[in-house]
């Protein structure tokens, strides 16, 4: 039938980044001291046992507060501003690492706002408590608790509302709601958050180079990249690459189970049928504030320094020039290539979980496993390794070193967009085959009016969305650039980065507001610019 | 006439035989009565080619459809949701199929207006789907039918969820149409009234075997 002939483009797709995969591993391992996988000295071993430490806790702490956070806002429909306060837990997911962290140094930082607040009111500072591992945590939390609550915001509202009525009925207090209604449905979005954030700390990158303070604080991630780029010992390089490869590949086949429940973050305003009682509602009430506060303020410390930045200054910079255009430049091939490969993925593995495809092939769920594990190789390859291999192959095989960084950050920016391009657009593709494939089917429809009358349609909006994530994803990203960065290649996060790094917070202070201005009126304005119709309550929401 | 003649299907996960046969002629409706479950839709799978037969064959006339794929085969399908395009004129829906390219051709676009005074819809040729109710989104596919001018005519139980007069309006015209066109109509239900008011003749699904009643 007409619709195997989708399997060819998105086949080679998938057998295209397979073999970049291999190659990759190929490259990294050819290039290796044969001695060096038999031993691991202490100081690896410590890198090792670090980067595990900070990722539970990480995990532990997101995950708590997300909980808290979520049951909070569940219970609390008609708190003010909490359809905003949603909308910017949302951002958080295309917020850049090094804006954050920006936004976190002014307020919490040793000059920062707490700090000038405390020592007005009571003479005393909290010192430079943001560098170590308090800071490495605080960071992370400010990223995934809020990514963790939108998503549990969802698994509570999902609740049938008989539930709770039949737990009012039976005289439930607040912690039997919790443990008899509430948590065995947030369960499997527990499994998914948890796995996905614990893989995201263990894989950290800027947050910990900027926020680690001393080498006792550093990361298998970092520690690469002192290798490669200030001790230049590509042997420890390779060494600490080959078991950070190993340990990421092995949590994404240990978590692969957990992260399908991950694409649906709808929510909305569902009245919960249970009045609390005054003191839960001040619980709640507290929790929602205090954490609007602790997300607010660092992003309105990056608009309020930002605003007083000399910004004829930082335009008249060539730099800053360069590395504006480098970067939208980057972003807007990145997205487009993303939403093309996502299509073709997405196309082709629906045909293996759609009814009268080939669901029924007895290698359907080994070809669908296989594309959908092409499509989420970057959680196995983090990109400062993915870096170390283009690193490597840049010296291997000449070629002018802008054309590999270009290539490198390209690659990069595209993996790590495309599982959340599949999560979004794979589950929207298979829904429009399930409910017209006959229909088109039956009426002869050609590749080009199906995808006219019908594909593009219902998920426009969709695509929109995926676009600007891509696009956010690939302008914020202090990944591979950090390999790659140098005065005649540089992005918008690897200038912030150097001016950080220099101390001129103003200049820095503008940047980020920039930064933070593209990032968040792209994520809100372009997905509306591909416009909504009908079609559009078929889409998934996300 | 159309033949379905030992027609057999295994589903590979559940170990049910199915087994179809039965005869219909031109002008005339038949039928297909049984439970959620019992085999109904599968035997219009395999009339259109959603699912390959494991032996057993599908004549119309002389021409053998058995091992044809679902676009070539000469028929046309209305299911119970999903007929149509909500974001799609009533007009753009009636032609989808028609012609290979995206511009219509004047005399199609020309011929939908006759046809949607046929089905009772004549002032909506550019209504958008959406707006329509159930039963007039049902007549519009019915008018797809009659657009395409296909043979067979199948009806995947298209009328649950109509309201009773509504329905019956429904079965009216789908008699209508097949008389005036010569259309080998089968219809799967699981409503008795149904089958007697349009129906020429009943089969009935019975452990895995469509039976003549």
């Amino acid at each position: 039938m007409r619709f195997k002939s989708s399997l060819i483009p998105g086949g080679l797709v998938s057998f295209f980044l397979l073999s970049f995969a291999f190659l990759l591993f190929f490259i990294l391992f050819i290039s290796q001291d044969q001695t060096i996988l038999t031993e691991l000295d202490p100081r690896v071993w410590s890198l090792l046992k670090f980067t595990l430490y900070q990722a539970f806790l990480s995990t532990l702490l997101s995950v708590g507060v997300g909980i808290a956070l979520a049951w909070s806002l569940a219970h609390q429909a008609a708190f003010k501003g909490r359809s905003l306060l949603v909308a910017l837990f949302s951002s958080s997911l295309v917020l850049p690492t090094l804006i954050v962290v920006f936004g976190l140094i002014t307020v919490l930082g040793r000059n920062g706002w707490v700090n000038q607040l405390s020592l007005y009111l009571f003479d005393y500072s909290f010192g430079a408590y943001l560098y170590g591992l308090g800071g490495i945590l605080i960071a992370h939390v400010y990223l995934n608790a809020s990514f963790a609550s939108r998503s549990l915001l969802h698994a509570f509202e999902s609740i049938p509302k008989e539930k709770y009525k039949l737990a009012k009925s039976l005289n439930f207090t607040t912690f039997q709601r919790f443990l008899y209604v509430e948590f065995p449905a947030l369960r499997s979005t527990l499994l998914s958050i948890t796995s996905t954030i614990f893989l995201l700390c263990f894989t950290s990158f800027a947050i910990v180079l900027v926020l680690g303070g001393s080498p006792s604080y550093n990361t298998l991630e970092v520690a690469i990249y002192e290798a490669v780029k200030l001790d230049f010992d590509i042997s420890m390089a390779l060494k600490l690459a080959l078991i950070q490869l190993s340990i990421s590949t092995l949590l994404v086949i240990f978590s692969a189970n957990f992260r399908d429940s991950l694409t649906n973050l709808k929510t909305s305003h569902i009245n919960i049928p249970w009045a609390e009682a005054k003191s839960v509602k001040r619980i709640q009430v507290t929790i929602i504030t205090l954490f609007a506060l602790f997300f607010v303020l660092p992003l309105l410390a990056i608009i309020v320094d930002g605003i007083g930045a000399d910004f004829s200054h930082i335009f008249s910079e060539a730099l800053f020039i360069k590395s504006f255009l480098t970067s939208i430049g980057l972003a807007t091939v990145s997205s487009i290539l993303t939403v093309i490969i996502a299509i073709l993925l997405s196309d082709a593995r629906r045909n293996f979980t759609v009814k009268h495809r080939l669901s029924e092939h007895k290698m359907a769920k080994v070809f669908s496993i296989i594309l959908a594990f092409s499509g989420n190789l970057y959680l196995a390859i983090p990109s400062l390794i993915m870096g170390l291999g283009f690193f490597l192959l840049s010296q291997r095989y000449e070629a002018p070193l802008v054309l590999w960084s270009i290539i490198a950050l390209l690659t990069a920016n595209v993996l790590m967009s495309l599982p959340f391009a599949l999560s979004v657009l794979s589950p929207a593709m298979q829904k429009t085959a399930q409910r017209y494939d006959k229909l088109i089917f039956s009426l002869n429809l050609t590749k080009l009016q199906r995808w006219v009358y019908c594909e593009y349609p219902y998920l426009k909006s969709s695509l929109g969305y995926v676009f600007a994530l891509a696009f956010c994803f690939s302008l914020g990203d202090l990944g591979i650039i950090a390999l790659f960065g140098s005065d005649d290649f540089s992005t918008l996060p690897w200038y912030l980065y150097q001016l950080m790094g220099s101390y001129r917070t103003e200049d820095g202070a503008g940047v980020a507001l920039i930064l933070l201005a593209i990032v968040l009126a792209v994520f809100t304005l372009l997905p509306k610019l591909f416009g909504g119709t009908d079609a559009k309550r078929n889409q998934p929401k996300v | 006439m159309l033949n379905v003649t030992n027609l057999k299907y295994e589903y590979k996960n559940a170990a049910d035989l199915y087994e179809y046969s039965m005869t219909i002629q031109a002008g005339e409706i038949v039928a297909i009565l049984g439970q959620s479950g019992s085999g109904k839709s599968t035997l219009l799978d395999l009339i259109a080619g959603f699912l390959s037969a494991s032996s057993g064959s599908i004549k119309l006339d002389d021409r053998d459809l058995t091992n044809l794929s679902v676009e070539k085969r000469p028929l046309t399908i209305l299911f119970q949701n999903h007929n149509l395009f909500e974001h799609l004129t009533v007009q753009k829906n009636i032609l989808l199929g028609v012609s290979k390219v995206l511009k219509e051709n004047i005399e199609d676009v020309e011929k939908v207006q006759g046809i949607l005074a046929e089905v009772g819809l004549e002032k909506y040729e550019h209504s958008l789907a959406s707006t329509l109710s159930g039963g007039q989104q049902q007549r519009v596919a019915l008018a797809r039918v009659l657009m395409r001018r296909e043979p067979i005519l199948l009806l995947d139980e298209p009328f649950t969820g109509l309201d009773a007069q509504t329905r019956i309006q429904m079965l009216d015209l789908v008699k209508k149409i097949t008389i005036e066109h010569n259309l080998h109509t089968i219809m799967v239900t699981h409503e008795i009234q149904d089958c007697e008011r349009i129906a020429n003749r009943v089969y009935q699904m019975q452990d895995h075997l469509l039976v003549a009643q």
